[in-house]
């Protein structure tokens, strides 16, 4: 076979693209051609040393814009739909007066009435946008929250973060994504991403449920900085069941003496 | 199961934009590094993918789904690229933005044995002529068939074969010819 068409064959047996006896009629090829054998280890290497070219992660920066420019581009899609359906019934209108049929003059009154039918559906149609308008937000909502889910299970802990500050901006979080926020705050490895869901789970405070977890997160926990951040938050929401959950902490030989400290503090505040 | 992207661009042109967020999160790593090893800047290339997914907003309605969502994708990725390319009219040196790394921190020899290699085909990539650096990235990196790459460049296959294999010759010369001159 001829080098010019074992070479239109390289780029897939780079990628290992070629069928068991392609690849055999290559390398039986190279066996004895000195000039493609140099060649497609020269292409080998080069191909492997592509690879060292690490891969990077954008900026959270590229995610903030992104949701801002989708979340514009809905507001004035729904702006503009207040301007285009009239836009379209116009549209109706002159293909109805092109449209010479001779029975058109008779029933111009009834054409006027459908007209009037019309502008009724119009008027009436505002209450089914703005349904629709919140359902769609409803729908961001959802999706936050699956985005939200989805990067707090990752396995990069500046993910997670994402994931935990993403749910902050729900604005009435799912069972679900309460209790992914305070899994998080309990088991996982990494004591910034536990204390961003403690400041998370702070604001979502009114939900049910939230400062049970809260409270019982507190024998969890054994990193002093998360310890402290739950002791400064139960304390600020004056959660009086805190009180049975310090006293316990504070029975632990292991635990740092500031926090023990703190603790102390707050178990008094409470009372 | 989860669905495909073909399936959630098709509800993002039939009206569900919100859907977009999920090509978003699946896409936006992998066009990121297009775009880096295209241009070398991380600003514009953080840039250009806002821009892709600006476009794919405004063309949603041309969506048919005949290809896969990626060769489209891509399709308006290569036009955002040409666009940057007309605005920058190729005046950077495009590995003089690479030079600014994260942190100044000294690294671990190791690393900096990686760093250097992967310098070294940096700058390798970016002499080659665009086009070429293209269908290497799109081959290389992007997952992209040889059938779908001739779909995005709008030739046949077998054209598609030769310009990989003319690439990598090329850029197997001038990685050769950078370390050589390193080395003296």
């Amino acid at each position: 076979m001829s080098c010019e068409r074992i070479q239109d064959r390289f780029a897939d047996y780079l990628t290992g693209d070629l069928d068991e006896g392609a690849r055999r009629e290559v390398q039986e090829h190279i066996s004895s051609c000195a000039g493609c054998r140099t060649e497609i280890e020269n292409l080998t290497a080069i191909w492997a040393k592509l690879g060292v070219l690490p891969q990077e992660q954008p900026s959270g920066g590229l995610r903030d814009r992104f949701y801002s420019m989708l979340e514009e581009y809905k507001s004035e899609a729904a702006g503009a739909g207040k301007g285009f359906r009239p836009a379209r019934l116009l549209a109706g209108w002159r293909e109805w007066l092109t449209f010479r049929r001779p029975a058109f003059a008779a029933s111009f009154s009834a054409f006027l009435l459908l007209l009037g039918i019309g502008a009724g559906w119009l008027v009436s149609g505002g209450g089914g946008k703005s349904a629709r308008l919140s359902s769609l937000q409803r729908e961001v909502q959802d999706m936050r929250q699956t985005i939200a889910l989805s990067l707090l299970s990752q396995p990069s802990a500046s993910e997670r973060l994402q994931g935990v500050s993403y749910s902050t901006a729900v604005r009435n979080p799912s069972p679900k994504t309460l209790s992914a926020l305070v899994n998080t705050l309990n088991t996982d490895s990494n004591p910034n991403v536990r204390l961003a869901a403690v400041e998370a789970l702070y604001l979502f405070r009114n939900q049910p449920g939230v400062n049970d977890s809260l409270v019982g997160s507190l024998s969890i926990q054994s990193s002093p900085l998360v310890q402290v951040a739950l002791i400064d938050l139960l304390v600020e929401i004056r959660e009086q069941r805190a009180s049975e959950a310090l006293k316990a902490l504070i029975k632990n030989e292991k635990l740092n003496p500031d926090v023990k400290k703190l603790a102390e503090q707050g178990i008094k505040q409470l009372i | 199961m989860s669905p495909t992207d073909n399936e959630l661009m098709e509800q993002v042109r039939d009206g569900k934009v919100e859907k977009l967020a999920i090509l978003f999160e699946r896409h936006q790593t992998m066009l990121y590094n297009f775009f880096l090893r295209l241009t070398g800047n991380r600003a514009a290339s953080e840039d250009l993918v806002q821009e892709v997914f600006i476009r794919i907003l405004k063309y949603r309605t041309g969506y048919h789904g005949e290809s896969r969502f990626n060769v489209w994708m891509f399709q308006i990725a290569r036009n955002a690229h040409v666009d940057f390319l007309r605005k920058q009219k190729g005046e950077i040196a495009l590995d003089d933005q690479f030079t600014e790394a994260p942190g100044n921190e000294p690294l671990p020899e190791a690393r900096y044995e990686a760093d250097q290699e992967a310098a070294l085909v940096r700058r390798a990539l970016d002499k080659l002529p665009v086009r070429k650096r293209e269908i290497l990235v799109l081959f290389r990196f992007q997952g992209l068939k040889l059938r779908e790459i001739a779909e995005l460049l709008d030739c046949q296959v077998g054209t598609v074969k030769v310009q990989v294999h003319r690439a990598l010759k090329d850029l197997s010369r001038i990685y050769l010819e950078l370390q050589g001159g390193k080395a003296s």
